[in-house]
C-alpha cells in the first residue's frame, strides 16, 4: 500500500470524477512533500547553525525569537532566525545578469528542485507513507537523484560566469563519480534481500537484522554509501563545486532571491533524502531500535505502527543529518585530486570487493 | 600497496579523531564558549592599580560631561578647545526682566542663560584641555576620578554622526524667551529651516527660477496658512515668543487655527502683553483664515480698545471689559467700570476719554480703519541731538512728559525749557526740535 493508493481508495468512496480523484491523488502528496521540504530546510538550517556554533564554541543565532519566545541562552535561543531568514530571502530582489542566458538561468533551479522533489516519490517515511511503491524503488531513487546535475550544469553555464562554470563542471564531475559507489553499495541490500522495492528491503531487515550489522561488509557498504551521499549533496568536506573560498558559491553565485532559495531548499532536501535512504536501506527503516538484532524474532512489531514508523524513520534520518553536519564542521574541504582519489581509488574498489564478499557471505551463512 | 592501505588507515584514524574533537567541544559548551553577547553582557572593567590613588590621576580619557547647573557660560572651555568641538551660546537677561539664572554649587551667581552647550564627541580629541580653565569645575571627563560625579561611559557609539553631538544645555524655550532671547530663537529656527530645506533638496542643484517662484509664493502661503512665522511681525520680543510658543504647543495637540488664535490671545492677555498690534494681527489671521466670519465692529468687544495707545490702558480696559462681560453687565455699565478703573490707576487721558465717549454714544464703532497715528513722536528722533548731555536731558524730559500724558508739542516745549535751563539750547538743538515739530 502506497500513499497514492490510500488516497485513491478513500476518495473513491466519495464518488468524485476520475480526473478529480487523480488530480487530488497527485496534488495532496505533492503539497505534503513540499511542506516537508520546507519544514526540513527551516529546521535543518537552524540545527546546522546551532550545531556548528556549538562545535566552534560559539552561540549561533541568539536574537530572533518566535511569538515572543526568545528561547533563553541554550539551544533554543534565536529559534525564529531561520523563519526570518526565509522571509528575507523570498523578499529579496531576483537578479538575472545582463549577459546571462535568461531562459536557462530561470529553468535551472526548477530542474534541481524538481529532481529532489520527484526523488521523494520513491522515498518512504513510514510503512504506508510511501508516495508511490515502485517495485524498482532503489533504482528509481538512484536515477532521480542524479537528475539534479543537469540543473547544476545548466545553472553554471547560463550564469555566463567562468567561476560559476568551474563550479558546475566540478559538480558534474563529482556527482557522476560518486554515483558509482552509491550504486554499487545500494546493490548490497538488493543482493541480500533479493528485491529492489522499499518494502522487501525493510521487511527483510525487520525479519532478520539491520543491514548495518548484518556483516562487516555491509557496515563498510553503509559507510561508503553515506560518505558518497554527502558528496552527492555537495556538502563539506566535498563542497568543491560551491567552494566558498575559491569560487564564492560556484554555480549559485549569480542567483539570488527565490531562485537561490530553491537551490537551498533542494540541497537540504537532498540531505534528507540521503539520510532517509541510508536509514531505510541500512538502519531498519521504520522499525524500532528493538529490531536491530531481532533477538526475539517475530516480536519486531514492538513499538510499531503508522505513527511510530514515521517517528523512527524520521529520527534515524535526523541523526544521520546531524552526522552530516558533524562532518561538515569537522573536516576541511578536499582538494579536487583528493576527491577523485577517494572516489576512484578507494570507494569504488572497496565497494566492488564488498559486493563480492557480501555475495560470498550470503552463500556461506 | 602497503602505502595505499596505510593511507586509508591514517585517513580513518584522523577521521575519528577529528569527529571526537568536535563532539567534545559541542558537549563542553558552557565553559568553552567564547561569545560575549555584547550589549547584554560586558567584560568587567578590570581593577586598575596604577600605584597611586585614583583621585590624583586626572587624565581619564572617556567622555566629556558638563554639569549644566554649575555652568556660568563663561566660554572658557570653548576657547580652550583646540578642535572647536565645544559650542556655547549665551544670552544675558535684560535688566528689567526678573530672570534668576541660579547659583552654582560653588556659590557663584549665574548671570547668563545658556541656551546651547554642545560638545561634538566625534570631533573631540580627548585632550582634556577644556577641563582646566573651567572656574566652576563643571566640565570634566566622566568616570575615573570623577566617578562620584558621573559614572564611567566609554560606550557612546551612535548610528548617525549627529548622535555624537551631546547637548547639555537645559534652558527651555520659555527660559530663553523670558531672558529676552527671542532673536536667538528666531535665528536658531531659521537655521533649522535652512537645514531642512537643504535636506529636502537631497543634493540637487537649485534652479534659480525655482527660488523666484518660492519667493513669490511664500508670502501668499504665509497669509493663507497660519504658521509660527505669522507672528514674526509682532514687534515686542516677549509677545512674539509667547505667541509662537503657544502656537506650536497648540498645533502639536492638533487644534484648529481658530482655537490656536484664541489660546494665543488668552496667553498674551495672561501676561498683559495683548496690545493693539497683537490683537490686530490675531484678528487678521483669524479673518484671513475664515473669510466669511462676521465683522467684529458691530458690538463693543475687547477689541474696541485696541485704539488706545498706552499699553497699560489697553490692558486694563480689556481686562475690565472681559471680567464685567462675564458677569453679564450691559455695555454702558462696562464702560463706566472701565473709566473707573482708569481713574484708579491715573491712566484716564484724553484719548481714553474720547474712546469711551464714542463707544458709549454709538454703542458700536468702526475703529479698525481710522486708527489715529502717532500721538507722540518717537523717542528715537531725539537721537539727532549731538550733545550727550542735551540728548540725555531731552530723553528724560520726554519720558517724564509722556508719563504725564502730554501731547507732542507740549513735550517739545518742555524739552526746550529744560534745555534752556541747562544752557544747552544751541542752534543745533533748536534745529532738531524744529525738525521734529515739522514732522508732526
Amino acid at each position: 500500500m502506497s500513499f497514492v493508493d490510500i488516497i485513491i481508495n478513500s476518495l473513491s468512496s466519495l464518488e468524485f470524477s476520475y480526473t478529480l480523484t487523480l488530480l487530488l491523488a497527485v496534488v495532496i502528496p505533492g503539497l505534503i512533500i513540499f511542506l516537508l521540504m520546507t519544514v526540513n530546510a527551516i529546521v535543518a538550517v537552524y540545527m546546522e547553525r546551532k550545531i556548528s556554533a556549538f562545535m566552534q564554541d560559539r552561540l549561533g543565532p541568539m536574537e530572533v525569537g518566535i511569538f515572543g519566545f526568545k528561547g533563553g541562552k541554550k539551544f533554543w535561543g534565536g529559534i525564529g532566525q531561520t523563519i526570518a531568514d526565509a522571509v528575507k530571502l523570498l523578499a529579496k530582489e531576483d537578479i538575472i545578469p545582463k549577459d546571462a542566458d535568461k531562459f536557462m538561468m530561470i529553468l535551472a533551479p526548477f530542474i534541481i528542485f524538481i529532481a529532489s522533489f520527484i526523488t521523494f516519490v520513491g522515498v518512504p517515511l513510514s510503512e504506508n507513507f510511501l508516495i508511490s511503491n515502485f517495485n524498482i524503488g532503489i533504482l528509481y531513487i538512484l536515477a532521480m537523484g542524479s537528475v539534479g546535475v543537469i540543473g547544476i550544469i545548466l545553472a553554471g553555464w547560463a550564469s555566463n560566469n567562468k567561476w560559476s562554470l568551474y563550479g558546475a563542471m566540478r559538480a558534474a564531475a563529482q556527482i557522476i563519480s560518486y554515483e558509482i559507489p552509491i550504486g554499487l553499495t545500494l546493490l548490497l541490500p538488493v543482493i541480500i534481500s533479493g528485491g529492489l522495492d522499499v518494502h522487501s528491503i525493510v521487511d527483510w531487515q525487520l525479519e532478520n537484522r539491520w543491514l548495518i550489522i548484518h556483516s562487516p561488509f555491509t557496515f563498510i557498504g553503509f559507510f561508503i554509501f553515506f560518505v558518497s551521499g554527502i558528496a552527492e549533496t555537495n556538502r563539506v568536506p566535498f563542497d568543491i563545486p560551491e567552494s566558498e573560498s575559491e569560487l564564492v558559491a560556484g554555480w549559485m553565485t549569480e542567483y539570488s532571491g527565490f531562485r537561490w532559495s530553491l537551490f537551498f531548499l533542494s540541497e537540504y532536501t537532498n540531505m534528507l533524502i540521503i539520510s532517509l535512504v541510508a536509514s531505510f536501506v541500512f538502519l531498519g527503516g521504520w522499525g524500532s531500535p528493538m529490531t536491530i538484532f531481532n533477538i526475539i524474532p517475530g516480536d519486531y512489531m514492538y513499538l510499531d505502527g503508522p505513527m511510530w514508523g514515521l517517528f523512527w524513520l524520521l529520527s534515524k534520518a535526523v541523526v544521520l543529518i546531524f552526522v552530516m553536519m558533524w562532518f561538515r564542521w569537522t573536516f576541511p574541504r578536499l582538494r579536487v585530486d583528493q576527491l577523485m582519489y577517494l572516489c576512484w581509488k578507494v570507494f569504488i574498489p572497496f565497494s566492488i570487493a564488498n559486493m563480492l564478499f557480501v555475495g560470498m557471505w550470503e552463500v556461506l551463512f | 600497496m602497503r602505502d595505499y592501505f596505510n593511507n586509508i588507515y591514517v585517513g580513518l584514524r584522523s577521521f575519528c579523531k577529528g569527529l571526537s574533537l568536535t563532539f567534545k567541544h559541542m558537549k563542553n559548551k558552557e565553559e568553552l564558549v567564547a561569545t560575549l553577547q555584547y550589549p547584554n553582557e560586558k567584560w568587567p572593567i578590570p581593577e586598575r592599580n596604577i600605584g597611586f590613588d585614583m583621585s590624583e590621576y586626572n587624565v581619564v580619557r572617556s567622555r566629556l560631561h558638563v554639569d549644566m547647573d554649575d555652568c556660568i557660560g563663561c566660554l572658557q572651555c570653548e576657547r580652550a578647545c583646540p578642535v572647536d568641538c565645544i559650542k556655547i551660546d549665551t544670552i544675558k537677561p535684560s535688566k528689567d526682566s526678573d530672570v534668576d539664572c541660579g547659583v552654582t554649587s560653588l556659590g557663584t551667581q549665574k548671570k547668563l542663560v545658556v541656551p546651547r552647550f554642545t560638545i561634538d564627541m566625534s570631533e573631540c580629541m580627548y585632550c582634556n584641555l577644556c577641563v582646566y580653565p573651567c572656574p566652576e569645575e563643571c566640565i570634566y571627563m566622566v568616570g575615573g576620578p570623577n566617578e562620584d560625579k558621573h559614572e564611567m561611559d566609554y560606550e557612546f557609539s551612535q548610528y548617525s554622526r549627529d548622535g555624537l553631538i551631546f547637548e547639555f544645555a537645559n534652558a527651555t524655550d520659555e527660559d530663553i524667551v523670558s531672558a529676552g532671547g527671542d532673536d536667538y530663537i528666531r535665528n536658531r529656527d531659521s537655521k533649522i529651516d535652512i537645514l531642512k530645506e537643504g535636506e529636502e533638496l537631497k543634493g540637487k542643484e537649485v534652479v534659480p527660477e525655482a527660488i523666484d517662484k518660492k519667493q513669490q509664493v511664500s508670502p501668499a502661503t504665509v497669509s493663507q496658512e497660519i504658521t509660527h512665522k505669522s507672528f514674526s511681525d509682532l514687534e515686542d520680543k516677549m509677545q512674539r515668543g509667547v505667541a509662537k510658543k503657544t502656537f506650536l504647543t497648540e498645533k502639536k495637540q492638533g487644534k484648529s487655527d481658530e482655537e490656536i488664535l484664541k489660546s494665543i490671545e488668552s496667553a498674551l492677555k495672561d501676561k498683559d502683553l495683548l496690545d493693539d498690534q497683537a490683537s490686530a494681527l490675531i484678528s487678521k489671521l483669524g479673518s484671513s483664515n475664515q473669510a466669511d466670519s462676521p465683522p467684529v465692529a458691530d458690538e463693543i468687544t475687547h477689541k474696541s480698545f485696541n485704539d488706545l495707545e498706552d499699553k497699560m490702558q489697553r490692558g486694563i480696559a480689556k481686562k475690565t471689559f472681559l471680567t464685567e462681560k462675564k458677569q453679564g453687565k450691559s455695555d454702558s455699565d462696562i464702560l463706566t467700570a472701565i473709566e473707573a478703573a482708569f481713574k484708579d490707576k491715573d491712566l484716564l487721558n484724553d484719548q481714553a476719554k474720547d474712546l469711551l465717549k464714542s463707544l458709549t454714544s454709538t454703542g458700536s464703532t468702526e475703529v479698525a480703519e481710522e486708527a489715529p497715528k502717532g500721538g507722540l513722536f518717537e523717542l528715537k528722533k531725539l537721537n539727532d541731538l549731538e550733545d550727550k548731555l542735551a540728548r540725555g536731558l531731552a530723553k528724560k524730559t520726554y519720558t517724564k512728559s509722556k508719563k504725564d500724558d502730554k501731547s507732542s508739542s507740549e513735550i517739545l516745549e518742555d524739552i526746550e525749557t529744560v534745555l534752556k535751563e541747562a544752557d544747552k539750547l544751541t542752534d543745533e538743538t533748536i534745529a532738531v526740535i524744529n525738525k521734529i515739530k515739522e514732522s508732526l
